[in-house]
């Protein structure tokens, strides 16, 4: 395979792409179980992942950046909406042609040794993508699962040995390795560097890009830490409350937010560019994020937004990209031009 | 694919002076893990004397169940007439009972039936309910639904009461009982093993089991069962010792373990009568199941305390 | 609360008919037809077996067997005796005070007894008494109450030549001869009760006395006793309290061997008779009534740990 990635054209079907997609989780609410409510922790998101590259997603803990890469590889069923998968409706699939759509997108996760099995050595960790997918058996899975292994930077000697016998850096090791196993389009990576040492953190993100390199592979990147975001995403999404707020170029946002939330999140970043110093003053985050099961009227964010104003709390902006630049954001402070006065 | 890039070089040389480490890893990886279980033993060992001793204890009855023939002195079944109701003496070591049998072949034996029902009973109790417990755990809903009411309706009659119960249904027989002690015991492990699974669900190592693609039956065999064997193994423990218990118990009532055959119930129950002329006839099987239960239950307690790390203060 | 009581109630109803359905269901296994086990010695004619059959209706299918028992049930007809015709209701009623006095005392003497060396143990935690504690406990729970039983006559008998009372006489009659004949099958019911206890009153105490609230409580100056009987111990009591459930199960059962072996005439003793005599009738009705008689016993402890514990009060009333 080329080292260089294919260019995106526009025309290519991006390898992923998700269209609204929405869960709500219903809730008893009340010390009597009267009321039921629903939970929206994703409410329409949409966003796509071109070949080769990597999409970041940020938001804070709760935004439903976890639930979105859930819903996009199905390991939660979406309530509505829609997921592409090179093309294909992944959420119209089912038996065989799910299981081999799903041989393509893997998962590092967060805890690195939560997301091992304690009571399985490497070599079956590794290899249960490969057993579940009827890739190689004996000698040939032994050898591959040994592949992968030196791949991300471990060895043979450690096929037998078990997760808690590993750091937590090479424990993440074995998460990738086995998300490497089926030889997957896409890697879905949540919070995959953000339970390490500062100092693993980077060796892990540049065995990510490596690979990337080398194997052409696409990322969902979630974090909530955007230092380790910007270094890795070619494009961002931000999330709020279970909304895409702002997406686009990763360096063009970071340069210059357009969503009075991303400009928060972007200020409280210690020694962050000065190019958002100017809100840094005024972006000061105000309050609690509200409940989830009963967001504010209007604009989510209102309640917290440093610029609100009437509009804000009365209706909800929409997503718009701008045809020029290809980035988008929902706030009504960037739309008064285009359209005058409430519709 | 690509990662054969740096495999390979380093393959080619075959001429450098470091080792390629590949062939040698796996022999030694698999004694390692066999040495885990070894250290945890002698771990357990050393924490947990009381277990120590009810190891021994647990090895002793299962070898003289097993060996009956060859360690019992007497005959169980031979009746010397003339020589009913002796006290403990040199040819008759615990005495002889009303028939003139001797009580400690007779206790010999009985560790036989004793054992084999309780193994029994224990083993297929623990497959059951941990099946039904798994199941009803991972799958939820109608299925959970379904079992439980099920475990909820057996444990509902007190155990000896359904034990009674189902005596009037089976024919007492080794079978019989086994089939009672089954159905009795069952919800217990369906109850812990139920319990474990929707503690076990929650773990991430679930979730990126099923992100690989793995289906139901391959996490609930894979990865749920493996990660619950310490509390079943501390529950199966814990039971054996009830079972002995529950078995003894429906002997001395006479709808356990037909006559002939020796069995420590059975022994009480014709203790009773000669009470006062013969009390060997009722301490010495006294004593010995409750030395056999005491065994078992202080091996679970142990190893309650050993492979739970919240006790651990 | 209320409505916790009532949904509590409409489950064990639930529970109880699933326990009659799971009865009848198992009667079909019977081997030998309890008609000619009835007949055997008389040399009945199988006419005259049929007829009897028919009369005690064991003929038919199991399904309008249990309707026919469920329609009885509802107004409080729950079949008579095979032998003695007797309706099995009256019977169980006339002897389950025996049993519940039995099985009363058994739980009091054995949680009265775990509770002491459960405190016991957690103040002296660590030392070997601790341990001591631990191990007479399990040894406890291993001897097999009638065992116990047993043992206890055997010495009593042999070295004191006491045998207790062979005749049932009630409490408020002669007490003293009722206390005599009631203690030792108390104390040996109530032995296995012991061991739990124990254990549950150690742990839930040592968890307690090492919260923030013990630790507040200490710091406002209150001396180790008072900590100890009257805030740790009050925290300790709900989780007693659960056991008491499992406790009541085996002493339930408990009771069918030690009202044998004391000659005392309770419900056990009826079952077990019934059991030897394949009244079935019987059999079926009690093995229901012990059932009924748990499902209520647990309701109440349901509802007084509700009671005792607001928190679980919201949750239950909240959730399912």
């Amino acid at each position: 395979m080329s080292a260089e990635p294919t260019v995106e054209t526009g025309q290519e079907t991006p390898i992923l792409e998700v269209r609204d997609l929405v869960k709500h989780y219903p809730v008893r609410r009340g010390a009597f179980g009267r009321g039921a409510g629903v939970v929206r922790a994703v409410d329409g998101v949409s966003f796509r992942i071109p070949r080769g590259r990597t999409v970041g997603l940020v938001g804070e803990s709760g935004s439903g950046k976890s639930t979105t890469a859930r819903l996009a590889n199905r390991l939660v069923e979406p309530t509505s909406g829609q997921v592409l998968f090179d093309g294909a409706d992944l959420l119209a699939t089912r038996g065989r042609e799910l299981k081999a759509l799903r041989s393509r997108m893997q998962m590092v996760f967060q805890d690195p040794y939560g997301s091992l099995n304690p009571r399985m050595t490497v070599f079956d960790i590794v290899g249960e993508p490969l057993e579940v997918h009827g890739v190689s058996r004996g000698r040939a899975r032994t050898a591959r699962v040994t592949e992968l292994l030196e791949t991300v930077g471990l060895s043979g000697r450690d096929l037998y040995r078990f997760p808690h016998q590993f750091s937590g850096g090479q424990a993440q090791r074995i998460g990738i390795a086995r998300a490497l196993a089926t030889n997957p389009d896409v890697i879905f990576c949540d919070e995959s560097v953000s339970a390490l040492d500062v100092s693993v953190q980077a060796q892990i993100l540049n065995l990510l890009k490596r690979l990337q390199r080398e194997l052409g592979l696409s990322y969902l990147f979630i974090a909530h830490d955007l230092n380790v975001v910007r270094y890795m995403a070619d494009e961002l999404c931000v999330m709020y409350m279970g909304e895409i707020v702002e997406r686009g170029d990763s360096d063009a946002v970071f340069a210059d937010p357009r969503h009075p939330y991303t400009q928060l999140l972007l200020a409280a970043i210690p020694g962050h560019d000065p190019a958002t110093a100017k809100a840094k003053d005024r972006a000061v985050a105000r309050g609690e994020v509200p409940s989830p099961s009963a967001p504010p009227s209007g604009c989510r964010f209102h309640t917290r937004c440093p610029f609100a104003f009437e509009r804000c709390t009365a209706e909800a902006p929409r997503l718009r990209t701008s045809p020029a630049t290809g980035r988008a954001a929902a706030c009504h402070l960037l739309d008064d031009t285009s359209e005058g006065g409430p519709s | 694919m690509s990662s054969d890039v740096s495999t390979g070089a380093r393959h080619d040389g075959q001429a450098s002076p470091e080792p390629p480490d590949r062939p040698a890893a796996a022999p030694p990886a698999r004694r390692r893990s066999l040495a885990e279980w070894r250290a945890g033993f002698t771990r357990f060992l050393r924490t947990e004397p009381l277990g120590a001793v009810s190891l021994v204890l647990i090895a002793l009855v299962v070898l003289v169940a097993v060996f009956a023939p060859l360690v019992a002195p007497h005959d169980p079944l031979l009746q010397n007439r003339t020589r009913i109701t002796e006290g403990p003496s040199a040819q008759f070591l615990l005495g002889t009972d009303d028939l003139g049998r001797d009580v400690l072949s007779r206790l010999i034996y009985g560790a036989r039936s004793s054992m084999l029902i309780a193994v029994l009973t224990t083993a297929i109790s623990l497959v059951l309910g941990t099946v039904f417990g798994v199941v009803s755990g991972y799958l939820g809903r109608t299925r959970d639904l379904l079992i439980q009411r099920v475990m909820d309706t057996i444990q509902s009659v007190p155990p000896l009461v359904l034990l009674l119960f189902m005596a009037v249904v089976l024919t007492p027989s080794i079978h019989g009982t086994i089939i009672a002690l089954v159905i009795v015991i069952t919800p217990s492990f369906n109850r812990v093993a139920r319990a474990e699974t929707l503690r076990i669900k929650e773990e991430p190592y679930i979730e990126a089991a099923r992100a690989t693609g793995a289906g139901a039956l391959r996490i609930m065999t894979r990865h749920v069962l493996p990660n619950m064997m310490a509390p079943l193994l501390t529950m199966a423990s814990l039971l054996f010792a009830g079972v002995i218990i529950a078995e003894s118990a429906l002997s001395f009532l006479g709808i356990g373990t037909p006559p002939p055959t020796p069995s420590w119930g059975l022994m009480l129950s014709e203790g009773v009568r000669y009470v006062e002329m013969a009390p060997w006839m009722v301490i010495a099987p006294g004593v010995v199941l409750s030395l056999a239960v005491f065994a078992f239950n202080l091996l679970g307690d142990a190893l309650r305390d050993f492979l739970d790390p919240r006790l651990h203060r | 609360m209320i409505r916790y009581v009532v949904r509590r109630l409409g489950y064990g109803l639930i529970v109880l008919f699933l326990v009659t359905v799971f009865v009848f269901v198992a009667m079909t296994f019977i081997p030998s037809d309890a008609v000619d086990l009835m007949l055997a010695d008389t040399g009945a004619s199988e006419e005259q077996a049929a007829e009897l059959r028919a009369e005690l209706g064991i003929d038919r299918p199991v399904h309008e067997q249990l309707f026919s028992f469920l329609g009885g049930a509802l107004q409080g007809d729950f079949g008579r005796s095979f032998y003695t015709d007797e309706p099995v209701m009256q019977l169980f009623l006339d002897r389950i005070p025996v049993t519940l006095q039995l099985g009363g005392l058994a739980l009091a003497v054995g949680t009265a007894l775990g509770v002491a060396l459960g405190i016991l143990a957690a103040v002296r935690r660590g030392t070997r008494s601790d341990s001591a504690i631990r191990g007479v406990a399990v040894a406890g729970l291993s001897v097999p109450n009638y065992v116990v039983g047993l043992l206890l006559l055997t010495v009593l008998g042999l070295w004191f030549a006491w045998s207790p009372p062979f005749v049932y006489v009630g409490p408020t009659e002669d007490f003293a001869s009722w206390a005599q004949q009631m203690a030792l099958p108390a104390i040996a019911l109530g032995t296995s009760a012991v061991a739990g206890t124990t254990r549950m009153t150690r742990s839930s105490l040592l968890e307690n006395l090492g919260s923030q609230f013990i630790r507040t409580v200490r710091a406002k100056g209150a001396s180790e006793r008072l900590v100890l009987y009257k805030h740790a111990l009050r925290n300790s009591v709900i989780s007693v309290l659960t056991l008491l459930g499992v406790n009541l199960g085996t002493i339930l059962g408990g009771t069918v061997i030690l009202e044998q072996m004391f000659s005392l005439p309770g419900t056990g003793q009826l079952i077990y008779q019934s059991v030897l005599d394949r009244d079935y009738p019987v059999v079926i009705a009690c093995t229901i009534f012990y059932a009924g008689l748990f499902v209520i016993t647990m309701i109440i402890i349901d509802v007084l740990y509700a009671l005792i514990d607001p928190r679980i009060r919201a949750a239950r009333e909240a959730g399912t």
